[in-house]
């Protein structure tokens, strides 16, 4: 029982992880811009595919990451330049309509070109043999992704709040999102500061979507919709615009998820005599395995509750008071 | 007499509707009739949604699961015996003998019963939602209600002794033609028009131009809001029947994202806030959309109307914002009048 | 104003459009026309493209060798986009508009179940391609067939293969958002608690799920484990479900429908994919197929630039091929014709197995195949026929 509560625990950091990693690239945009970015998602599906054809062109990893980060990192500025510049100062959900448009091309004009390459609609990701493989730490056994994962995730993220809290790009960034018009008011370039910003959030979502194609075990078109979906309910969770918030909810969405898929049909894996014959029969009819389905129903019951209790999130952060 | 040459306008639009339907109908022709009964039934998603959304600012991006409980409702209730039996064994006794495919005459009573049921229905469930979500605003109550439209696909998903879960609902009868979707699209038309020229519509905008400014002389913000969202999930429900029974099978994959987008675009490129333009718009994105669908289809370029319709709408979005009629409306019942008499 | 112009071009483009498809009486000596409808685009399209192309492929063949009844055959493909309300659109473009003759396509049941009406109203016949419910043809009519085995047929062969093989206890996977595997484990269920089998555990996912470690925690922490595991997932999380079990370290058998039948799996898995068997309608493996398999895998690379994504792609092949083999026998393209030679179609060597129709069977006899994987390679498990079948 305790190797099944410890396994599900680490599963649940790892799924953290990655849902974390996920989540901090849109929380960037989000801070400065009050913009969410639902075509974040498709940025992941994007890098993905970048990295699929460098590796598929026998690139050494090093390069393809390189490739794969900076052709994301232009597709983000190009989107930025073209559908969300000329709409800044907009109400918020002009820009989040937008963003859902933005999704439409870059998902179809992923198709069309794949069509163009002859390739397959799905094609089946060459993962690196680093992230291939588990570690057992006893009977424990993590999977190689997620440990890189994590790793990856706190290496990132302290460079990040070292480039917030050290540069003087970062702090025009952080003055930026505490009031976008006090800082333009006090002469910080605002267009290098979102730029900057969706630079960064684009060069996460490449990283994150690496890793997610690398999990999901291949690529297509349409990959990216469920990742934006768990980031942004992990960056709303905790905290939406705060990137401390984002990396917090990650970790609360990725123990919700296995959480509840944890406990449901425990009455059937409960060594005999763990507990008594009542209670578990008591487990097996109030507690059966068929509730996973409704997972996700219970995500977005707890995501409302966030929003209505404490819309700043679960770590809270001082919000501009809606204007509207 | 000015309010007989008022009424002409509006009339004679009406009148022209019923011909081309007659027409349409009388020609047999499945395809066109087909791609009318579609645009009426986007006609009431957009015109509800613009009720909702558009007038009071407040955007709702869960609607579509109004649309999911209503066509379920009213076909569970529609279902005759014999299909109950095959396709809905385990549904509960009170239900299970429930069949409303009685007529009357040739009238299909029925089916007119079942839609209002299950509309009114789901007119309280958007009660109990709205009374907790409208609270939100920006872009929290677009998330929240986003998680509405999940958690109503989770719920459908898994009550599949009411549904059948992940197995399609099949052989609802194909009530629906042609009368039935442009009646109740008028009627939805008629009532949002209303309903913006009522008090309450008046401060359904002014909350929405500028909540604080409302608030401050005293226009109570959750009212109309509520009103607003009761009376548009109705309509969506009623959308949501007409749909059922016309392509006779779905599952809970038909409600979701895809339809959510297409209708939030015939929305915003026909103006937030103007009635008028929820029809030109729902016109021209489900008429492009035809046209583009077929073109790509003779050229091979699978995937090009998509690109097209979502570059026209963030044209529409970054260079006329508020749509091609804005909040304004299409005086109809100034076709027949000289001089500046005033409509709104 | 800007908007009522632009109004009167989409309206314009509109008749156009329509016009360009519009019907001419189908003069005896012009190409014959059957229409092929599939989700090109959407979250489908992964299924329905390579049955696309396996359809198409097998049109230029026909046409290669002369078309039917002396006259060349068009396939007249509409793309759904995997919406349903385009879906029933197309149904009716093909039936008033292209002047087929007849319909194939769809690998899904939703999509089949949104043209059928319209189609069996026209009394065309419909062959899916790789719809597998058997309940299709009661639902839509006497015009629908399938070219698949029934989903509670291959059910029945992984349970009694699954029972007869490994033991008694099974556990019980399955991806909850789709039908085709919410059928697949409901069969499963049945067959394998008739035969006397017990699940030890049951458990589900979403279908767009990446990471299966929770549900995977829950297997191993079984007091014991079960004889064999039977997984019911779609060709696109094949590879990661595989994987991540064998990753935590369970090694015992794993057994799954049609929806294995993806080189993805292998690509995906890599060595993991080791005691893994799948029931399926025939070996497409360009080493250990039959001569049939071998030519289509060639020729399908050949047109296309890569292998068949997975086995949507032979079926598509055989539906094509199937529909012009019974137009040939019907000697006309009267659509009553055409469906009575459907009905009495016997041991029809399609490449993904002996297709036999009959009035009362519109879902095709066909022997299934049980695959079995050793070395990373598809290899002939055995070839089977179920016993008993769970009703549909």
């Amino acid at each position: 029982m305790l190797l099944y509560v410890t396994q599900q625990f680490v599963n649940a950091l790892s799924l953290g992880s990655l849902y974390a990693l996920m989540a901090v690239g849109l929380a960037m945009v989000f801070g400065i811009l009050r913009l969410i970015n639902f075509a974040h998602g498709d940025l992941m599906m994007v890098a993905a595919y970048f990295a699929a054809f460098a590796l598929f062109a026998n690139l050494p990893l090093g390069l393809a990451l390189v490739l794969m980060i900076g052709g994301t990192m232009g597709v983000g500025l190009l989107m930025e330049r073209v559908a969300y510049r000329p709409i800044r100062g907009a109400p918020d959900v002009a820009a989040l309509l937008t963003s859902f448009a933005v999704g439409q091309i870059l998902q179809n004009g992923t198709l069309l070109f794949t069509r163009l390459i002859q390739k397959p609609i799905q094609i089946a990701f060459p993962s690196p043999e680093l992230l291939n493989g588990v570690i057992a730490f006893g009977p424990v056994t993590v999977p190689r992704l997620n440990i890189v994962s994590l790793v990856t995730g706190v290496i990132l993220l302290v460079l990040l709040s070292l480039f917030v809290t050290r540069t003087t790009l970062g702090l025009s960034m952080r003055a930026a999102a505490e009031d976008l018009s006090a800082a333009q008011l006090m002469g910080i370039d605002i267009n290098r500061v979102i730029a900057t910003a969706f630079a960064i959030g684009s060069g996460l979502a490449a990283v994150a979507g690496l890793l997610f194609a690398v999990q999901a075990g291949q690529i297509n078109p349409y990959m990216g919709f469920t990742p934006v979906l768990k980031a942004f309910i992990a960056a709303v969770i905790g905290g939406f615009g705060s990137i401390a918030g984002a990396v917090v909810g990650g970790y609360v969405l990725g123990g919700l998820e296995v959480f509840l898929t944890a406990i449901p049909g425990i009455g059937d894996i409960l060594p005999a005599g763990f507990v008594s014959p009542e209670v578990q029969a008591f487990l097996k009819q109030w507690l059966p395995a068929s509730l996973t389905s409704y997972r996700d129903a219970f995500v977005f019951v707890a995501l409302i509750l966030v929003l209505l209790f404490r819309p700043n999130g679960i770590l809270r952060r001082r919000e501009r008071e809606e204007m509207q | 007499m000015t309010d007989l040459r008022r009424a002409a306008g509006p009339l004679a639009a009406i009148l022209g509707l019923v011909i081309v339907l007659a027409l349409l109908q009388a020609s047999g022709l499945a395809y066109w009739q087909g791609l009318f009964i579609n645009l009426g039934i986007f006609l009431i998603l957009v015109l509800s949604l613009n009720l909702s959304s558009g007038f009071t600012g407040v955007f709702s991006l869960g609607h579509i699961g109004f649309m999911a409980l209503g066509a379920y409702g009213s076909a569970i209730l529609t279902l005759p015996l014999r299909e109950k039996q095959e396709y809905l064994p385990n549904l509960p006794a009170g239900l299970a003998g429930v069949h409303f495919d009685f007529h009357l005459g040739p009238f299909p009573l029925g089916f007119l019963l079942a839609t209002l049921v299950a509309a009114v229905l789901v007119a309280l469930v958007a009660l109990l939602v709205g009374l907790v979500l409208m609270r939100l605003s920006g872009h929290f109550v677009a998330v929240a209600t986003l998680g509405f439209l999940v958690i109503v696909r989770v719920i459908l998903f898994n009550a599949d002794h009411f549904t059948r879960g992940s197995r399609t609902f099949s052989n609802v009868t194909p009530y629906t033609d042609l009368w039935w979707v442009w009646a109740w699209a008028l009627v939805v038309l008629y009532v949002v028009r209303r309903i913006k020229r009522s008090p309450f519509g008046r401060a359904m905008l002014a909350q929405r131009e500028d909540r604080w400014a409302a608030q401050s002389i005293g226009i109570a913000v959750m009212p109309p809001r509520l009103l607003a969202f009761v009376v548009s999930a109705f309509f969506t429900a009623v959308a949501g029947s007409l749909y059922a029974h016309f392509i006779t099978s779905f599952s809970p994959t038909v409600f979701y994202f895809d339809l959510t987008f297409r209708v939030i675009t015939m929305l915003v490129v026909g103006g937030m806030g103007s009635v008028s333009g929820s029809v030109i718009g729902t016109v021209l994105v489900v008429g492009l959309a035809e046209a583009l669908r077929r073109i790509e289809d003779a050229t091979l370029l699978y995937g090009m109307s998509q690109i097209i319709l979502a570059v026209i709408f963030i044209l529409i979005i970054v260079f006329r914002r508020e749509g091609l009629l804005g909040q304004r409306e299409i005086a109809l019942d100034r076709l027949f009048v000289k001089g500046g008499e005033p409509s709104s | 104003m800007k908007g009522k112009l632009f109004a009167l071009v989409v309206i314009a483009s509109l008749l156009l459009a329509a016009c360009g498809g519009a019907a001419t009486t189908a003069a005896p000596s012009g190409p014959i026309k059957i229409g092929g409808g599939f989700a090109l685009t959407g979250a489908e399209s992964s299924l329905d493209v390579p049955a696309a192309n396996g359809a198409k492929l097998a049109l230029k063949e026909i046409n290669a060798a002369g078309g039917v009844l002396g006259r060349q055959v068009e396939l007249v493909i509409h793309d759904s986009q995997y919406k349903m309300d385009v879906t029933a659109q197309i149904a009716k473009q093909f039936v008033e508009q292209d002047q087929v003759v007849a319909v194939i396509g769809f690998t899904d049941t939703d999509s089949v179940l949104a043209s059928g009406p319209t189609i069996q109203a026209a009394g065309l016949p419909f062959i899916t391609a790789g719809a597998t419910s058997p309940k299709l043809p009661t639902q839509v009519g006497d015009k629908m067939f399938l070219a698949c085995f029934g989903d509670n047929v291959q059910a029945a062969v992984g349970a009694e293969y699954g029972f007869k093989n490994y033991g008694k206890t099974a556990y019980l996977l399955w991806d909850k958002g789709v039908e085709y595997t919410t059928l697949l484990s409901g069969y499963f269920k049945a067959r394998f608690t008739e035969l006397g089998g017990t699940l030890a555990l049951e458990d589900s996912y979403e279908t767009d799920a990446t990471d299966f470690s929770a549900q995977i925690a829950k297997v191993k922490a079984l007091p014991q484990q079960p004889d064999f595991y039977f997984i019911s997932a779609m060709p696109y999380n094949v590879g990661p479900v595989v994987k991540q079990f064998r990753d935590a370290g369970l090694t015992g058998p794993i057994i799954g429908g049609d929806g294995y039948d993806t080189p993805d799996l292998v690509s995906v898995a890599g060595s993991a994919a080791e005691n893994v068997f799948f029931t399926t309608h025939a070996l497409m493996d360009a080493t250990g197929g039959t001569e049939g398999i071998k030519k289509f895998i060639a020729a399908y690379k050949t047109e296309y630039g890569h292998d068949p994504e997975n086995a949507f792609a032979a079926l598509g092949y055989d539906t094509m091929y199937l529909i012009v083999d019974a137009i040939k026998r019907a000697g006309s393209t009267d659509s009553a014709a055409i469906k009575k030679a459907i009905e009495e179609t016997k041991n029809y060597p399609g490449i993904t197995g002996s297709i036999t129709f009959s009035p009362e069977a519109h879902v095709p006899q066909k022997g299934v195949t049980v695959i079995a994987i050793k070395d990373g390679k598809f290899t002939l498990g055995a070839e089977l026929v179920p016993e008993k079948v769970p009703a549909p």
